[in-house]
Order: structure tokens, then sequence, then C-alpha cells
């Protein structure tokens, strides 16, 4: 691939570039990368070179000495530390490493966008009608209702439900 | 199924506390203070029992490993680790492993919705009492970023000897890794499982939801197991030489004096096969799993006494097997 800023070269570092709430991405050359801004946090810049996921960086994106020395205010971690073994020290450094993070992250995971639970959609009371079926299902097994246990089978049956066991390989 | 090839389900929560450092930049004050208040959290739950890592002897920490209660990491890594553990074993939640808590449920054959059902209520019961780190762009956020976003892995352990044994495991492993699923085996290291016990489970945890990860493993295991139960008839086309494996285990393993952990784990997979095909009849796949797992060498330590030599505990190995299958199997003729 040729270089995205000069057009002449043949492109060895990928280059993503925030500006406010978009970021641009580009593909540069050895020469035209040496020209971009890189570092941020402490440094109030947002430009980030990306090479590839974690330990396999070269010349890219925190290989600017600048870059992989940014830390984390609140824990101290470093980028550097980041890409080296995949881990971040705390929750913080999830916004302060965000680019090079979700980069990161799109390629381990394949998506960027977390679509399963929430934590502040759960009901107040966990206690779902199906849960708490269940759970009077497994006491009345454990008590050896058996009155208890057909109706508690029956009306978990009525919601579409298998009860205890249903999947249970033995 | 009646063949024991789905032997148990685990699903595990990965979670950590808001405004906290993770695990491995945890000072020894703030890590007691999260034991302490995840075993409060907890006491709506159930009763749980709680071990500190640094309080456990050597052969106690590997018996709650080979019970997969607790996790080598946690074991070898974690030195303010803990672990709770409900009375029937089924739920254990690690604390301070590579995240603060690390919720877990086992149950045995396949039982992925139950689990999840339970290890879910657990896990708002828990929200409700501590708040854990989140993001709406990442979900849950984890130390490791392969834990990102549901923070959740479901395995399931699959007994797959036919696949094993007619080197065509690897090529199964390659079909379902394109459906977000790792293969790896529950002993021993690689594609050649000690006991030919595999634990299948999925790879991404971000960009889906719980129940499309829960999805993603049953197609993975129909697939799985299809392809065992057709290499299973494949092995049965020579039926006398597949009798005598089966057979001849079965002898051993009433008969023997000594019994390695190997040795027994390869016997007790024949006898595990044997029962596929109806040589063999077992009343209880979990007692056989227990047996499994009571085989391994901490858990023998432990029935043998703690000062038991490795000579000694093959002997008791091998008394203590011809013992329980006595009791939960026998040989059809």
């Amino acid at each position: 691939m040729r270089c995205t800023k000069c057009g002449l070269r043949e492109a060895t570092t990928e280059v993503l570039k925030q500006h406010n709430d978009r970021i641009e991405r580009m593909y540069l050359c050895d020469e035209c990368a040496k020209g971009v801004n890189v570092g941020f946090g402490n440094f109030g810049l947002a430009d980030f070179i990306t090479g590839s996921p974690m330990g396999l960086v070269s010349g890219g994106l925190f290989g600017a000495p600048s870059a992989r020395d940014t830390v984390c205010p609140e824990c101290k971690t470093k980028a550097s530390e980041f890409i080296k073994t995949g881990f971040v020290g705390c929750p913080k450094c999830y916004s302060v490493f965000e680019p090079l993070v979700v980069q990161t992250v799109r390629k381990l995971q394949q998506s960027d966008r977390h679509v399963g639970k929430n934590p502040s959609a759960s009901p107040e009371n966990a206690v779902t009608p199906k849960a708490k079926l269940e759970e009077e299902l497994r006491a009345a097994y454990e008590s050896r209702d058996y009155a208890k246990i057909i109706e508690c089978s029956a009306r978990l049956s009525d919601l579409g439900i298998k009860g205890e066991g249903g999947e249970r390989n033995v | 199924m009646s063949d024991m090839t789905l032997v148990s389900t685990r699903i595990r929560l990965a979670r950590n506390i808001d405004g906290l450092p993770f695990p491995h930049k945890l000072g020894e004050a703030h890590a007691r203070k999260i034991i302490d208040k995840v075993e409060s959290a907890l006491a709506p739950v159930d009763k749980f029992s709680r071990y500190d890592i640094c309080g456990l002897t050597e052969l106690d920490g590997n018996i709650l490993r080979e019970k997969h209660l607790i996790s080598t990491d946690l074991l070898s890594d974690s030195p303010y680790g803990s672990v709770l553990i409900s009375a029937d074993e089924t739920v254990s939640v690690m604390v301070n492993e590579e995240d603060h808590v690390r919720e877990q449920v086992i149950l045995g054959g396949l039982a992925l919705d139950q689990a999840y059902d339970r290890i879910n209520r657990i896990d708002d019961i828990l929200a409700q009492n501590v708040k854990f780190a989140y993001s709406q762009r990442l979900g849950y956020l984890t130390a490791c970023a392969t834990n990102l976003g549901t923070g959740m892995r479901a395995s399931v352990m699959m007994f797959l000897p036919a696949l094993t044994i007619q080197h065509l495991i690897d090529s199964c492993i390659n079909d379902v890794s394109r459906l977000n699923i790792t293969v790896r085996g529950v002993y021993g290291e690689g594609s050649r499982a000690e006991g030919y016990l595999y634990q299948i489970s999925n790879q991404h945890t971000l960009g889906v939801t719980e129940s499309e990860i829960l999805d993603s493993v049953k197609s993975a295991i129909n697939h799985i197991v299809e392809a065992e139960m057709r290499a299973r008839e494949l092995l049965k086309r020579d039926e006398p030489s597949l009798k005598d494996k089966i057979f001849r285990a079965w002898g051993i393993a009433e008969n023997a004096y000594k019994l390695s952990t190997g040795e027994a784990m390869e016997l007790l997979s024949m006898i595990r096969l044997g029962a596929h095909y109806g040589y063999i009849d077992i009343s209880d796949a979990d007692e056989y799993q227990k047996l499994v797992t009571n085989c391994q060498p901490a858990n023998m330590q432990l029935l043998g006494g703690k000062n038991i030599s490795v000579d000694d505990r093959d002997i008791l190995r091998a008394r203590y097997v011809a013992g329980q299958l006595h009791s939960i199997a026998k040989r059809n003729r």
C-alpha cells in the first residue's frame, strides 16, 4: 500500500489521528510518519500511530518514546506496559489509553462495542419469575416435596422453560 | 445423551470494583478490603466458605485446583487472593485473581442456561452492594483486554476419545474456531488431552451478548458431538479390537495393585467409552466424574492422609478405583 500522505513510498505505519470525536486513519511511510506529532495525555495531543496489537508494535504507535511513556495518572501504568502485556492497571487506564486500547481490542475481539449486560439496567430486585420458580423447585427437590416439584415443573413448563435437569446429561 | 460425552458446564464472569487498581497493581490493604467486601456482598446468596490463598497449604490449594474451584493463577500468582466456595461446591468466587472478582458456577452435564441463570442472579446481587467498573462502550472493564465486554467465559467439558484416537480432533477444533470458540485440554497441554477431556469455550467476550455466547457454545457443542459420534461409529468397525481394549481396561482397573494418575485416567476413559457402546453400565455420571477428579494427585493424597508416599498413593488409587467401579459400574457380558 502507498503512503496516504506522500503517495510515493510504501506505507509501513498505521496512524490514527483524533479530531474531537472523529478518528482519521492514515497509512504512512517511514519518512512521513516521522513528521507526525505523536503523544497525548500530558501533552494535550491526540495523534496516535498504531502498529499491531500487544508487543508487536514496531516503529509505529507507541514506538515513539514519548507516547510509550504516557502514564495513567491513577495507577501509574505506562502505555508501553499495555502494549507489551495486554494488561492495563486500573479502570481509568481505559480512558487514558482509549485510542490505543480500542484499536487493540478491535483486533483481539473483532469488535469495540459492548452489547451485553448493563449493570445499571439490572432490576433492583434480581429475582425474576423464572428464577423464583426455579428456586422454589430446587427447594422442593431438597425437601423431597413431590407435590411442590410437580407444581413448579408445570408452572415452568407453562413459561416454556425446561425445569432443572432438562439439559442435564447423566 | 447417556454416554457422558458432556461432562460439566462452567460459566464465569470477570468483574472489577470501580476506582481501584486491578489486582496486579493492588496493595495488600486494598486487597484485603476487597475480599471482605465481596464476602459480605455474597452473604444474601448462600453460605460460602472462605479460603485465603496465603493460609492454604500446597496440598489444600491443589485439591481446590483439581476440582476446578480455583485457577492455577490464583494459586501461584495471587499473593492476596482468596476464594469463596458454596457448600455444594457449585459456586466459587475468586477474589484478586487476574480481576478483583471471578464469579463461577459449575454444574454437571450440559447446563448452560441453568448455569448462566444462576451466575447472573449472583452477579445482580453482588452489583447491588459493589459498584463494578463499567463503560458504555467497552462493557465490564477487566485487567486484560481479552475479557472486556461481558467478561463471560462459558465452557463445557467434553469427553472426546474417538476424535482424539483417530487424530480428527485438530480438524474439529478448526471447524469450531469460526464460531468464536476455543478448545483446549482439561488435563495436560495441547491437543492430546489426558483423559480425552476438553474444555470448549467462547473466545470473544465483547460485541456479543451473553445469550449469543451461550448459543455459539451450544452450536459448537452440537457440531463436536456429531463429529465424535461419527468417529465412534468408525471405531466400532473393528469391534473385537475395541471390545478388547475396553475390557482390558476394565480388567486392569479392577485388579491392578498400583495405578499412576496417568494410567488411571486412561483406564477410566476407556471404561467411560465402553459405557457409550453399552459394554459397561455406569449408574451415576456425577459419581464417575468425581472418581476421575479424586484420582488426581492432591485429591488422592487427601484421601490417603497428608504424609502418604507416592508409591502408597498409587496403591491407594488402585484400591479406590476398583472399589468405586464396583459401586457405580458393571460390565455387561
